[in-house]
């Protein structure tokens, strides 16, 4: 999906643990199975993003040998080159 | 011998429970075997009503000698800087702290609110109080910033919500033992044999903090509690995790996030409805990093730390 340019909302990069949340929430609205959803509220890209070159594989959610966002909220596979504005560490 | 007047301003006796709680010399100890003589204690003390009086008039006069004054809970100003809101042997206790901090020969601030001020002194502070030579981080204390016990010291602060029992004794056998030179302070003027090593120094979670292995909940026994629930241990001075509450456990063994206790900020943030227990972040980074640490170096750490995570890291290790 991401490949084939699925468009996801990158911005706005929530400031605050108070704005996480507020995106945190969003996703759990999603309905468990709905991928795509996930994708696009959490603003999935597949390259590192920002001033910082932010990459899952910083991100305090990455397990490196499973490959695996362990956000509860995600629960997906992802690459330790890609990004999400739940990028947290 | 060494004596010892103990009296409590505004406090919750919290320091004086864990004091009673001491094992390392206990309370009967300092008394036994280490010559110490408890001339009054809120909780202990024999005298009452005129007697009372007349034994802390005794001490200012200079007819008992006081060694060591120990002043637990804040020095309450209010109203108008009278100090009337807290009265204590028929006067307010503030002029009591003056005059018997001037004749003793050593002055020990124990806990939060005698250090700096703790939660009575937070805004808007209505009783005015102040720890005995600091309020928060400044030298805005009761005593002033220039004071020195009659040994020479400045107030010794043994910060706590409550104070550990050990870190108390220990102290009041080094001072009442003659080894008060020993007792180096630090900048806040705490003992800097507790105070130097962090909370997080013997922290069990310590490998989960490397590795970003983050506990969500409370009693979580995988994780460290710094990612999500707000723990302070890499960035508060105190030996919890080297010298045990009960000889058993601390907050972060339990699952529960260091509150930075030990430090002048106490209690933190804005106490807001979601604020405590709560790791605050500026765009996805910790808002308070452990000492000496700055974003880029963090940001560098992190990828090298995750890029070496072994594979145990991921998994729960405590398997009963
Ligand atoms: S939260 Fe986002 S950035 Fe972090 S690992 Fe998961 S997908 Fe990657
Ligand atoms: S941050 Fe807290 S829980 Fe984590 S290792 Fe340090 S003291 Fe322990
Ligand atoms: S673990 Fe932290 S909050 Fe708890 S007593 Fe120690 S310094 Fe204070």
């Amino acid at each position: 999906m991401m490949e084939d340019g699925l468009k996801t909302q990158t911005e706005p990069f929530p400031e605050d643990h108070v704005q996480f949340e507020a995106v945190l929430k969003e996703l759990r609205e999603l309905p468990e199975d709905d991928l795509e959803g996930k994708l696009v509220v959490s603003g999935f890209v597949d390259h590192p993003y920002g001033e910082d070159d932010q990459r899952c594989l910083e991100c305090m959610y990455y397990l490196v040998h499973r490959k695996w966002c362990d956000l509860p909220e995600l629960a997906v596979p992802v690459e330790p080159e890609w990004w999400c504005r739940l990028w947290r560490i | 011998m060494a004596n010892l007047l103990w009296l409590q301003g505004g406090a919750c006796s919290g320091n004086t429970m864990s004091f009673l709680n001491a094992e390392e010399p206990s309370a009967c100890d300092l008394v036994t075997d280490f010559g110490i003589n408890v001339l009054w204690h809120p909780s202990l003390g024999m005298e009452l009503g005129d007697n009372l009086q007349q034994m802390l008039r005794d001490c200012i006069s200079g007819k008992i000698k006081l060694d060591i004054f120990v002043f637990e809970g804040s020095v309450v100003q209010a109203p108008d800087g009278t100090g009337e809101w807290n009265r204590f042997a028929g006067r307010a206790m503030k002029d009591w702290v003056q005059e018997l901090s001037d004749v003793s020969d050593f002055v020990v601030a124990l806990g939060d609110c005698a250090t700096w001020g703790g939660i009575p002194a937070t805004a808007p502070n209505p009783s005015e109080s102040v720890g005995l030579q600091f309020l928060k981080r400044d030298h805005g204390g009761f005593l002033g910033k220039g004071f020195k016990s009659k040994a020479g010291l400045p107030v010794i602060n043994i910060p706590g919500c409550p104070a550990h029992p050990d870190w108390v004794t220990q102290i009041l056998v080094g001072v009442a033992t003659g080894h008060a030179g020993d007792v180096a302070l630090d900048e806040f003027q705490r003992p800097k044999t507790f105070f130097q090593s962090f909370t997080q120094t013997g922290c069990t979670r310590n490998m989960h903090f490397a590795y970003k292995v983050s506990a969500t909940e409370f009693g979580q026994r995988k994780g460290c509690l710094f990612y999500d629930l707000g723990c302070r241990g890499p960035m508060t001075h105190s030996p919890c995790n080297r010298i045990l509450w009960n000889r058993q456990s601390s907050k972060t063994r339990a699952g529960m996030p260091c509150m930075g206790c030990t430090e002048p900020e106490f209690p933190f943030f804005d106490l807001a409805p979601g604020t405590v227990f709560k790791t605050q972040t500026v765009m996805g980074v910790p808002k308070d990093l452990p000492e000496g640490v700055d974003k880029k170096g963090y940001i560098k750490l992190t990828g090298a730390a995750k890029t070496a995570a072994p594979q145990w890291a991921e998994e729960d290790m405590f398997v009963v």
